[in-house]
């Protein structure tokens, strides 16, 4: 509305020019004095009213987003005289963006828009958190048209509090955070793809199922060595090899095609069509230089995504120009190569056309040493200058604000989809969803996202302490990642979806440490259960159990019905102390044929070990009979045939302590069994409750400390309260009658209270004369309405009369109330003389006296 | 003190005690009966009780070495002995007895629980081989000398200690003494100390504990410098150049020299005799670092060979197991399946296939310690060459710096010489300004006589030198030749025998299972 006044006045000088043109003989003086009758009128109301309807609009903001200094006016029109330049001078480039107007329709320049500010979270420190935070708080609106700069740049605060924004709020947000974080950042205005410009993302794969850089597992150099065995001869003849190796390197260079050829394929079929905006599409993202923050080497950041490209990236096509906080500047470099040639060296005036001649500009070259050193001497001659200079003006915008809950919610409404390549991905904000789940990644084998291949969600806060879910569709296995806490100790569990009871295809892996039986791992098939261990004092290692069918058992059995087991495998390592030839490796149960066989381990130098067979007697089970044995119920191997044989009585010992050993076995698979039931169990349970834990730190979610600090603060307040009673003395005015003296004699005790009493009265007898009149007054008014009505009453329209019958109801109930009012009064009075009185009798200063 | 049984005849351990006992404490039920089925030998037997029997002499228990607990109580024994052989002893209980001195239990390092209650003890001694004693009772005996109990010092792990009906337990301070004394002790006569008492003590003995333990630290150190010295010592010595950093070998040229002291008071003899020790030192010093320096290098030498030699072992046996473990899941299938199967010429056929695996099996088996014989000859041949080599170098590089010495001490001698016939010419004119004592007076009778003790100092100085090399090179050689016999021996034909045999019988084993599979089938 400024320029329409403008304008207004513009006309008004062009009259006044005309009328001078056409009179043209006239003197000077003549010309003066028709020049002073022209009455310019201002249209000044206009303006005002204009004014007082923006104000109304933008009253929600500060005074610094409507209106500009004295300064920003200065540099609007440094501005826009560079723009003039400019546009003068390179008649065939695009135009910049400069001044563009706010959310308050106030022109602004744009580097006064960013604002440096350093948000209270230890993760916007680094450039990744801040991007990945700008890119999911803000909802992204595309450009339109695609090919033009916005006509409005709005204040980073704005862009938080509306949550959406285009690239170049984006950008400048983006740039806000990084330049109080200490980066060398930059908003750059230019050309992207239309893939950037569009945040379409469908084409990239998801970064969180790009594979890590495999680790190079750095092959161990061995040592060379004096001595070394000779290889064993190599007896196979040579030109066989030899023509091995040709037909594999053909068969492998034939594969090598296929795959080129299959990756061209696919290459051709990701491809994005043609656009015939290309290099047009405008866009605004954010440099960092290299330097500050031990940043390297310079890169972009696509505000959009939050991902990070080198400056060479083929996304980005051309550079218009680049700002800060402190200056603008043009590109003045060929950009028909897209951005792979530029240089970001800002002080080469060549090749960057600055805005202000000022200030610290970031050279990249290293300061002359002599320079500054001399540079003291200069100082006056430097101040001389600077005045010359045009300063940047301090930032209209006010402080970029987030709040925990803000930061937390992160995305518009704490949800976010991501469509990648064949990927599909959710973010949700924590304590969102009932589940915990925050991530969620969907894979897909098309471009259509319609043939599922796998399902990842990672939760947080659970209190089952799980961490991630892989559901793999195609082979129908779900995997769930646990972190350590869980009093089963369980690590991971992998099962079939389909069928998620017990003794069924499962594999469980624990956190050893944590358990008493250094259980590591425990696979399951339907007839078959391994479970490995570690560490343990026993030596055991390894557990294999073969089960044959349940037999179907008549009649009701109180006790479990458990399959029965055919074998069982354990296995030891060595253990020290022992012979080896007399220290377990292997023992099998063969429980349906009545046999243990026994291996020994290796001797340090030896090839084979010893074994042992028992079979067993056949009243091996029966606790209460002796077993007994006879010589042909085992057989031996010996490796160590200088050796004698043990005696008798020690392999029966041996003997008997395996029977034991047997029946602690089955107890222990008995035991698995039934620990793997309950484990399912209570994982159904875990999952049906999904409860989530809450730290104690978060004063939020966390009721019990909420209630309890609300319950600090009710007894803060009325603390507060009580004091302001006691504060409060009802004393006060009658000692300073009698001068607030420091003692109080009995005789003033006795007066004080008199008078304290009789003014308590007084009032009191005040407020019922009070409320009696008010009801006589009523009463009064009350009646004279009705003689008027009974006066009246046959010239009355019905109207009048019904007002009047309202009045009535009305006046009744107020003399209803005060009459009621003055009852309690009057009932209230004497208590409250009572207690006043009680009052003064117990108060701290009179109680001496009564 | 008079018992029951002080009338009755001592007893004596014999066969027919010592069988009963042992049938009578050993195995119960089944197991009972097949250890008397096949008897029961004594060296197995780990726990003994002879109480009750009125034995008066510990006797005839050498055939119990594998024995862990004797109980011995309730005899009339009156000295400990004839224990010797039970070396893995851990409980010994001898407690109601006769027996006056502790002795006897040199050879029992392993006992933790030693019960010499109620006997006639007056004095805690010889008792330094029970490094490991935790538990010790020595209550109603005669020890009334509280100062014999810093003996049970040195019993680090000692943690029980029964010494209730003492003499000295009437001794008022006898408790706070005891637990000030010994700290590693947490009970006494049954009783668990407490905190307080244990401070209460420790304050009372401060001084004295502070003062003994001072000692200890002392003795201890004194000890574990000669130890260090002595491992010292013994590097050196496994270099051959023991006693060669310094002057030793200098001094002991003129340890037996009889003229050298005498030829020493000779004017300018002794700046001679300076300037020659000096050198001389210094060469010893050069052979002495050149010896560590190569046996360093010899010790890496052998280490580097034996790795690999350990290495290709472990590789071929791996290879080995393999091979066996292969099989052995083979056989595990195939009998299996036998089992389940009736048809006969299956069955056959299975077997001859087995039989042919067998065979399989052994040749691959050998095959791979053909291999590994091959590859420890090559191996061993390099070695033995490098070795000799080595060896050679040292004895010659030895040999050139020890006829430095020879040539030093030539030197030497000639300077004698002349300063001798000078001092002759001089004593001849009697123009010698200083005394000599009169036996050097003596030498220089004549011409004669002089160069004679200037020559036999001389020849036995270079004796002396000599056999400092002959020693050094012999030692050096030696040891080279044992070990080159060791590695012949052990790597080759030893370990190969051992190998083989061992594949022979496997092999065997696994026909004879056949066989007896076969018959059964049949």
């Amino acid at each position: 509305m400024d320029e329409n006044a403008e304008n207004n006045g513009d006309q008004a000088n062009n009259k006044a020019e005309e009328t001078e043109e056409n009179e043209g003989e006239l003197s000077v003086d003549d010309l003066r004095a028709e020049l002073e009758k022209i009455d310019i009128e201002v249209p000044e109301v206009e303006i005002s009213e204009v004014h007082i309807q923006q104000e109304d609009a933008y009253a929600e903001f500060p005074m610094s987003y409507k209106e500009n200094t004295n300064k920003e006016k200065l540099i609007l029109a440094y501005a826009e005289n560079f723009r003039r330049q400019y546009v003068h001078l390179y008649r065939d480039r695009k135009p910049l963006l400069l001044n563009p107007v706010n959310e308050c329709g106030i022109e602004k320049f744009v580097s006064t828009t960013i604002r440096p500010t350093l948000l209270p979270f230890q993760e916007l420190y680094g450039y990744d958190n801040c991007a990945e935070f700008v890119a999911d708080y803000l909802e992204f609106q595309a450009l339109d048209p695609p090919v033009d700069l916005p006509n409005q740049l709005v204040s980073p605060t704005t862009a938080l509090k509306r949550q959406k924004g285009n690239s170049f709020d984006f950008a400048t947000l983006l740039c806000s955070m990084l330049l109080g974080a200490g980066y060398d950042a930059y908003c750059v205005s230019g050309y992207a793809t239309r893939e950037i410009c569009l945040m379409d993302q469908t084409r990239d794969i998801c970064p969180l199922m790009k594979k890590k850089g495999e680790l190079k597992s750095e092959e161990k150099k061995k040592e060379v060595r004096k001595y070394q065995v000779k290889p064993p001869k190599d007896l196979r003849s040579k030109f066989d090899l030899k023509m091995q190796a040709r037909r594999e390197a053909e068969e492998e260079a034939k594969a090598a095609e296929r795959r080129k050829e299959e990756e061209a394929r696919i290459s051709e079929l990701e491809k994005p069509k043609p656009d015939a905006l290309h290099g047009l599409r405008i866009h605004c993202w954010v440099l960092v230089l290299s330097g500050k923050r031990e940043v390297p080497d310079s890169f972009f950041i696509e505000p959009l995504t939050g991902n990070t490209y080198p400056t060479e990236d083929d996304k980005f096509l051309g550079i218009e120009s680049v700002w800060n906080h402190q200056n603008y500047w043009v590109n003045m470099q060929d950009c028909s190569n897209g951005c792979k040639d530029l240089s970001f060296d800002l002080g080469d005036s060549a090749k960057w056309e600055y805005l202000l001649h000022s200030s610290e500009k970031p050279s990249l070259e290293i300061p002359d040493v002599e320079a500054e050193l001399y540079e003291g001497l200069d100082d006056d001659e430097e101040e001389q200058e600077d005045e010359r200079h045009l300063e940047m003006p301090p930032s209209w915008v006010h402080p970029i604000l987030v709040t925990p809950k803000e930061y937390e919610t992160r995305c518009p409404l704490g949800k976010k989809t991501i469509l990648y390549k064949k990927a599909r991905l959710e973010k949700f904000a924590r304590y969102l969803l009932k589940d915990g789940m925050i991530t969620k990644l969907s894979v897909y084998d098309d471009y259509e996202l319609k043939n599922l291949v796998s399902v990842k969600e990672w939760f947080v806060n659970r209190q089952d302490k799980l961490e991630l879910r892989v559901h793999n569709h195609r082979t129908g296995l779900i995997t769930e990642y646990m972190q350590q806490g869980r009093l089963d100790c369980m690590k991971e569990h992998t099962y079939k979806s389909g069928s998620p009871g017990p003794e069924t295809d499962r594999t469980m892996v624990f956190y050893d440490k944590a358990r008493v039986d250094g259980l590591v791992k425990r696979e399951e098939t339907p007839t078959e259960m391994t479970e490995h261990f570690k560490d343990r004092d026993d030596f055991l290692y390894y557990r294999h159990v073969v089960f044959s069918k349940r037999m179907k058992k008549f009649g009701a059995s109180t006790d479990a019905n458990h399959r029965p087991i055919l074998k069982i495998t354990e296995r030891f390592h060595r253990n020290k102390e022992k012979i080896a030839s007399e220290d377990v490796s292997e023992c099998v149960f063969h429980i349906a044929e009545d046999r243990i066989q026994l291996t020994f381990h290796c001797e340090d130098k030896r090839v084979t070990a010893s074994t042992r067979e028992f079979i067993k007697p056949p009243n091996a089970n029966d606790k209460s009979q002796t077993i007994t044995m006879t010589p042909d119920m085992t057989s031996t191997f010996q490796v160590d045939t200088t050796k004698k044989s043990p005696k008798n009585l020690y392999i029966y010992n041996m003997l008997v302590s395996l029977v034991e050993a047997e029946d602690q076995s089955v107890q222990a698979i008995r035991a698995s069994e039934e620990e793997i039931k309950e484990c399912l169990l209570e994982r159904i349970r875990e999952e049906t409750v999904s409860e989530l834990s809450i730290s104690v730190y978060d004063t939020e979610r966390n009721e019990k400390a909420k209630q309890h600090r609300k319950e600090l603060e009710r007894q803060q307040l009325e603390e507060k309260l009580r004091r302001q009673e006691q504060e409060l003395d009802y004393l006060a005015p009658f000692l300073a009658q009698m001068g607030d003296p420091e003692k109080i004699a009995r005789q003033q005790a006795f007066k004080l209270k008199e008078d304290c009493l009789a003014d308590l009265k007084q009032r009191l007898i005040d407020k019922a004369n009070l409320i009696q009149s008010r009801f006589e007054k009523e009463t009064q008014e009350l009646q004279k309405r009705q003689q008027w009505y009974q006066q009246n009453q046959v010239s009355m329209t019905k109207e009048d009369e019904e007002e009047y019958l309202a009045y009535c109801s009305e006046a009744m109930f107020r003399i209803h109330i005060l009459e009621l009012r003055l009852n309690r009064h009057k009932e209230m009075a004497p208590h409250k003389y009572m207690a006043l009185e009680q009052k003064i009798r117990t108060d701290g200063r009179l109680s001496d006296y009564f | 003190m008079s018992r029951l049984y002080d009338t009755v005849e001592p007893a004596v351990i014999d066969e027919e005690m010592l069988q009963k006992a042992v049938e009578e404490q050993g195995p119960k039920d089944e197991a009972g009966r097949i250890a008397k089925q096949e008897g029961i030998d004594f060296a197995d037997v780990l726990a003994l009780r002879l109480d009750f029997k009125n034995i008066l002499k510990i006797d005839n228990l050498w055939r119990f070495t594998s024995l862990t607990k004797l109980q011995m109580d309730n005899n009339i024994i009156e000295k400990i002995e004839g224990m010797d052989a039970l070396v893995n002893l851990v409980w010994l209980d001898l407690s109601f007895n006769n027996i006056e001195v502790i002795e006897g239990l040199d050879k029992l390092t392993k006992i933790r629980d030693l019960t010499l209650y109620n006997n006639k003890i007056s004095s805690i001694e010889n008792m330094d081989a029970l490094v490991d004693l935790h538990v010790l009772s020595v209550g109603n005996n005669e020890l009334d000398q509280l100062e014999n109990l810093i003996y049970l010092r040195r019993f680090k792990q000692l943690k029980t200690l029964n010494l209730n009906g003492n003499p000295f337990c009437d001794d008022p301070n006898f408790k706070h003494y005891v637990i000030a004394y010994l700290p590693s002790l947490q009970f006494l006569d049954y009783r668990l100390i407490d905190e307080n008492t244990r401070a209460a003590a420790n304050e009372q003995y401060t001084y004295p504990i502070q003062q003994l333990e001072h000692n200890e630290e002392q003795a201890r150190k004194r000890i574990e410098d000669q130890e260090a010295k002595e491992t010292e010592f013994n590097l050196h010595k496994g270099a051959y150049v023991e006693n060669l950093n310094g002057s030793a070998l200098f001094d002991s040229m003129f340890a037996d020299d009889t003229e050298g002291p005498k030829l020493a008071l000779l004017p300018g003899v002794d700046e001679l005799l300076t300037g020659y020790k000096e050198k001389y030192t210094a060469i010893c010093q050069q052979i002495f670092e050149y010896g560590l320096k190569e046996h360093q290098r010899r010790g890496d030498e052998v280490t580097g060979f034996q790795t690999a030699v350990d290495e290709a072992k472990e590789d071929n046996r791996n290879m080995g197991m393999r091979k066996i473990n292969d099989f052995n899941e083979y056989r595990r299938k195939l009998f299996t399946e036998l089992a389940q199967s009736s048809d006969q010429a299956h069955i056959d056929t299975s077997l001859e296939q087995h039989n042919k695996e067998i065979d399989k099996l052994w040749d691959g088996l050998m095959a791979l310690e053909m291999q590994l014989v091959d590859q420890l000859e090559d191996t061993i041949k390099e070695f033995e060459r490098n070795m000799a080599d080595m060896v050679s170098t040292f004895v010659e590089n030895v040999q050139a710096l020890i006829s430095q010495c020879r040539d030093l001490e030539n030197t030497h001698n000639e300077k004698l010489l002349e300063v001798a016939i000078v001092t002759l010419e001089k004593m001849v004119k009697n123009e010698l300004d200083d005394e000599l004592p009169d036996d050097v007076r003596m030498l220089f009778v004549d011409k004669d006589t002089i160069t004679n003790a200037v020559g036999a100092s001389h020849d036995l100085h270079l004796l002396k030198i000599d056999n400092k090399e002959d020693d050094i090179i012999t030692r050096a050689n030696n040891w080279l030749a044992a070990l080159m016999e060791r590695v012949h021996n052990e790597e080759e034909v030893k370990r190969n025998r051992h190998r083989v045999s061992e594949i022979n019988n496997f092999i065997d084993h696994l026909r004879e299972e056949v066989e007896t599979f076969e018959i059964q089938a049949a």
